[in-house]
C-alpha cells in the first residue's frame, strides 16, 4: 500500500498486419504505459502511422473549421452520442455541414466586411459634417491651395495680417478649419497654421454634404446590421442543432488520430513491430490472455524485467527507477491527498509513496490547529459539498483537506478543547464567558458511559498554554520519528541496510537522545526541579546524541553537525499546532466580549449590532482559519516531513487509454 | 510587580515583533521569486510553497519565547 505498484518492462512484437488489432487492444486494456522507442536503435525504424491516419486527420481538420466557423464553445455536456454512429455518418455529415454552413458564413463575411467599409467612411466623413461645404468643393482647384485639419485655436486673425488673400471657414466649435489661399502663399499659410497645432484631415472622394451622405451611410449601416442579427441568429440555430454532433465527432476523430499516429512511438522492421512498454505486474498475465484470446500467436508478449526498487549503479546501462512509472497504489480514502503529494512532486518508483502517512497526519493537524466544534460541522459541511461538486484536482484537494480536517476539529473541538465559536461549554474557572453562562444552564464536564466518560473540554488553549506546547512538542517528535522511519525504509530498499543504518538510523538514536534531553528540560526549565548532571535521562540522551553523530560523521560527513540545530529547530515547529489555536482562540474571545459584554447589554438596536459583530468576526475567523490551519499543515507536510525521506522526480503512470466525454463506445 | 509585569509583556511584544520582521524580511524575496518561477511554471507550485515558508520558522521562535514569557508573569 505504502510502494507504488510493482512494473513489469514487456516487449511486444507482432507482424504489421495485425498493428491495428494491438492499438486497439492496447487502448482497450487501460494498462499499457507506452514508452518512446529509441530512434537511433539499430535494425529499427520508427512505425509509421496506420494508413486511416491522413485521411482522419484530414476529416478533424475539415471539422475544425466548421466548428470555429459555428463558434461551438464548451457548452454543458449534450447526451453522448454513439461512437459508432459517427464513424458511419462522419463522411456524409461533414459534406452536408459544410454546404449548410456556407451560405450563411459567405454571407456573414461580406456583411461583415461591408459594415466595416462603412464605419471607415462613417469615420473620414465625420469630422467635415460640421463645415456647410460639398465635398468636391475641397479638390480640383488650379491656383488655390487647400488646407483642411484641426487646429488648437482660431487662426483667422493672424491669418488676416500676413496674407493678401484667403478664404477661411471654421467650425462651430473652432476647432476645425478649411482656408482657401493662393498657391505663392500655401508655405506662408502653412506655416502659421503650424503654429496653431494645425493637423491635416483628408477628405474623402466623392460628392455631396457630408451631412446627407452620413445620414445614407447610416440609413444603409441599420439595414445590414439588421441582417447581420438575422444571419446571427441562423448561426445560432445551426450551432444549436449540429453543437452535440460536432463535438462529438471532434472527439471521436481525435480518438482514431490519436490511435492511429500511436505506432510513432513504436519500432518497426520492414514486416513486424516493437512496441516498448511498462505494465504493472499484476495486470501482465490479464493483458497476454487478452492478446492471446483475440490475436492469436500473431503477436507476442515478452517480459524483460520485473522492475525491483534498487537504484541503479552509476553509470550502469539499466535504466534507473527514475525513469520508471509511477502508479500509486493507496486505497481510498487514503488516496484523496494525492493531489498534495503530486504538488511537490510525484513519486519516484523506488520510494515509499507518502500520500497515505499524510492523509493521517494532515487532518489531525488541522484539527488541532483550529479545534473548534463552532467551525468544525461548517468545514464538513463544505468539505462534502465540495468533495460531491467539484472536478479539479485543486478543489477536490481542498475539499477533502475540509472534510477530513473538519471531522478532527470536531472530535479535538469536542474532547480536547470543548469550545464552540471560542466559548467553552462546561462553565470555565476563570470567569470567562461560556455557553453555559450565555444560556443560564450548566453544561457537564464531560459525558458518563458507566466504564469510561468521555470529557468534554480538558484544556483551555488561552490558559492551558504550557501543556498545549509539550504536546505539540510530542506530536512534532512523533511525525519526526515517522518521516526518519519512512527514510530508513527508503534507503533500505534502495541500497541496503547498511547504508541506511549510516544515513537514517543515526538520526534515529540522535531524535531519541533528544526526546531524553526534552523531559530533563522540561523538569528543570517548567517545573522547577534542580537539574543534575548525572541524572540518568542526562546521560542516556547526551549518549545517545554523540553515538548518533560519530555515526552519522562516518556515513554522511560533517554535514550531521550543521544539520543537528536544524532538527532541534524542526521540533520547535510543531509548537506551531498550539500557536495557531491560541491565536484563533484569542481573535474569538475579543470578538464574543465585544458582542456579547460590551454592546449586546444595551438593548434594542444594539442587540442588532452585537449580532453583526458576531457574524463578521467569526466569519473573518473562520476564514483566517482555513487559510492559516490549511497553509500551516500543509507547511509541516512539505517541511519538517517530506524533507526527511521524500525525493520525487518520478513520473507518472500514464497508460494508454481513451477518455470520452461527448460519446459513448457500445 | 506592575513594572516587572509591563517589562516582561514589552519584552514578549519584542520577541514577537522583531521575530515577525526577520521572517518577513525573509519571506519577501523568496515569494517574490516563487510567484515569478510560478508564472513560468505552474508545477513549482509545491516547491516554491517548500521554499517560501522556510524562513517562518523564525516567527515561531520569537512567538514561543514571547509565550515563555507570558507564562511567567
Amino acid at each position: 500500500m505504502l510502494l507504488p505498484e510493482q512494473m513489469a518492462k514487456v516487449l511486444i512484437v507482432g507482424s504489421k498486419d495485425r498493428l491495428e488489432r494491438t492499438v486497439d487492444l492496447l487502448y482497450e486494456s487501460r494498462v499499457v504505459h507506452l514508452v518512446d522507442f529509441p530512434p537511433d536503435k539499430e535494425g529499427f525504424t520508427l512505425g509509421s502511422p496506420l494508413p486511416i491516419a491522413s485521411k482522419t486527420s484530414e476529416r478533424l481538420l475539415r471539422l475544425r473549421a466548421i466548428e470555429k466557423d459555428l463558434d461551438i464553445k464548451e457548452p454543458k455536456v449534450p447526451e453522448p452520442l454513439s461512437a459508432e454512429r459517427i464513424r458511419k455518418e462522419i463522411d456524409a455529415a461533414i459534406i452536408s455541414l459544410d454546404s449548410e454552413i456556407l451560405d450563411v458564413i459567405g454571407s456573414k463575411a461580406k456583411l461583415e466586411e461591408r459594415l466595416s467599409e462603412l464605419d471607415q467612411q462613417k469615420r473620414d466623413l465625420q469630422p467635415l459634417a460640421s463645415l456647410p461645404l460639398d465635398l468636391e468643393l475641397y479638390r480640383d482647384f488650379r491656383s488655390l491651395t487647400v488646407f483642411v485639419g484641426h487646429v488648437r485655436t482660431d487662426p483667422s486673425g493672424v491669418l488676416q495680417e500676413s496674407l493678401d488673400q484667403f478664404e477661411a471657414l471654421t467650425a462651430q466649435d473652432g476647432k476645425l478649419i478649411a482656408v482657401f489661399v493662393q498657391r505663392s502663399e500655401a508655405n506662408e499659410a502653412q506655416r502659421i497654421l503650424m503654429q496653431y497645432g494645425f493637423s491635416e484631415v483628408s477628405v474623402p472622394q466623392g460628392t455631396g454634404k457630408p451631412v446627407e451622405i452620413l445620414d445614407e451611410i447610416q440609413k444603409e449601416e441599420s439595414i445590414l446590421r439588421k441582417s447581420f442579427e438575422e444571419v446571427q441568429v441562423t448561426l445560432g440555430k445551426l450551432r444549436e442543432k449540429h453543437a452535440a454532433f460536432v463535438l462529438a465527432s471532434d472527439e471521436e476523430l481525435g480518438i482514431e488520430v490519436e490511435k492511429a499516429e500511436m505506432p510513432l512511438r513504436a519500432g518497426a522492421t520492414v514486416h513486424s513491430f516493437v512496441i516498448d512498454a511498462w505494465v504493472p505486474g499484476k495486470n501482465l498475465d490479464k493483458l497476454k490472455e487478452d492478446f492471446n484470446a483475440k490475436l492469436g500467436d500473431g503477436v507476442y508478449i515478452e517480459l524483460l524485467e520485473v522492475k525491483n526498487r534498487k537504484d541503479a549503479e552509476e553509470d550502469a546501462e539499466e535504466i534507473g527507477p527514475e525513469d520508471v512509472p509511477t502508479k500509486a497504489s493507496n486505497p481510498r480514502p487514503l488516496n484523496l491527498f494525492n493531489h498534495l503529494v503530486e504538488l511537490v512532486s510525484t513519486p519516484r518508483y523506488n520510494e515509499i509513496d507518502p500520500t497515505s502517512v499524510i492523509s493521517i497526519f494532515f487532518p489531525i493537524f488541522f484539527g488541532l490547529m483550529v479545534g473548534d466544534v463552532g467551525y468544525g460541522i461548517p468545514f464538513v459541511i463544505l468539505g462534502f459539498l465540495g468533495l460531491r461538486k467539484c472536478k479539479s484536482d485543486e478543489w477536490r484537494t481542498i475539499s477533502t483537506a475540509l472534510f477530513f480536517g473538519g471531522i478532527f476539529t470536531l472530535i479535538f473541538g469536542f474532547i480536547f478543547f470543548g469550545e464552540a465559536l471560542g466559548m467553552h461549554f462546561a462553565p470555565s474557572p476563570y470567569g470567562e464567558l461560556t455557553w453555559s453562562s450565555l444560556l443560564g444552564i450548566e453544561l457537564p464536564h464531560s459525558i458518563d458511559l458507566g466504564l469510561f466518560s468521555i470529557p468534554i473540554g480538558m484544556f483551555s488553549k488561552l490558559h492551558d498554554v504550557k501543556i498545549l506546547l509539550y504536546i505539540s512538542v510530542w506530536i512534532g517528535i512523533v511525525h519526526l520519528f515517522t518521516a526518519f522511519g519512512l527514510g530508513f525504509a527508503n534507503v533500505a530498499m534502495r541500497r541496503g541496510l547498511k547504508h541506511a543504518f549510516l544515513e537514517k538510523f543515526t538520526w534515529i538514536l540522535i531524535l531519541t537522545g533528544g526526546v531524553f534531553l526534552l523531559l530533563l528540560m522540561v523538569d528543570a526549565l517548567i517545573l522547577g526541579k534542580p537539574l543534575i548532571m548525572t541524572d540518568l535521562r542526562m546521560l542516556a540522551g547526551a549518549g545517545l546524541v554523540i553515538v548518533g553523530m560519530a555515526i552519522g560523521l562516518k556515513g554522511e560527513g560533517a554535514k550531521v553537525i550543521l544539520e543537528l540545530p536544524g532538527l532541534m529547530s524542526n521540533v520547535v515547529s510543531y509548537t506551531r499546532l498550539t500557536a495557531i489555536g491560541m491565536s484563533k482562540a484569542g481573535l474569538a474571545l475579543a470578538f464574543n466580549s465585544i458582542s456579547i459584554e460590551m454592546i449586546a447589554p444595551g438593548g434594542g438596536i444594539m442587540i442588532v449590532m452585537a449580532l453583526l459583530v458576531f457574524i463578521v468576526g467569526h466569519l473573518m475567523i473562520f476564514i483566517l482559519a482555513i487559510i492559516s490551519a490549511g497553509l500551516q499543515g500543509v507547511r509541516l507536510q512539505y517541511v519538517e516531513f517530506f524533507m526527511k525521506f521524500y525525493q520525487g522526480g518520478g513520473s507518472k503512470f500514464n497508460p494508454l487509454m481513451i477518455r470520452r466525454k461527448y460519446t459513448t463506445e457500445v | 510587580m506592575a513594572l516587572e509585569a509591563g517589562l516582561i509583556a514589552i519584552g514578549a511584544g519584542i520577541a514577537v515583533g522583531l521575530a515577525g520582521l526577520g521572517a518577513g524580511i525573509a519571506e519577501g524575496p523568496v515569494g517574490a521569486a516563487a510567484v515569478g518561477a510560478m508564472a513560468e511554471n505552474e508545477k513549482l507550485f509545491g516547491k516554491g510553497l517548500v521554499l517560501m515558508v522556510i524562513p517562518e520558522t523564525i516567527v515561531i521562535f520569537g512567538l514561543v519565547m514571547a509565550i515563555l514569557l507570558w507564562l511567567n508573569m
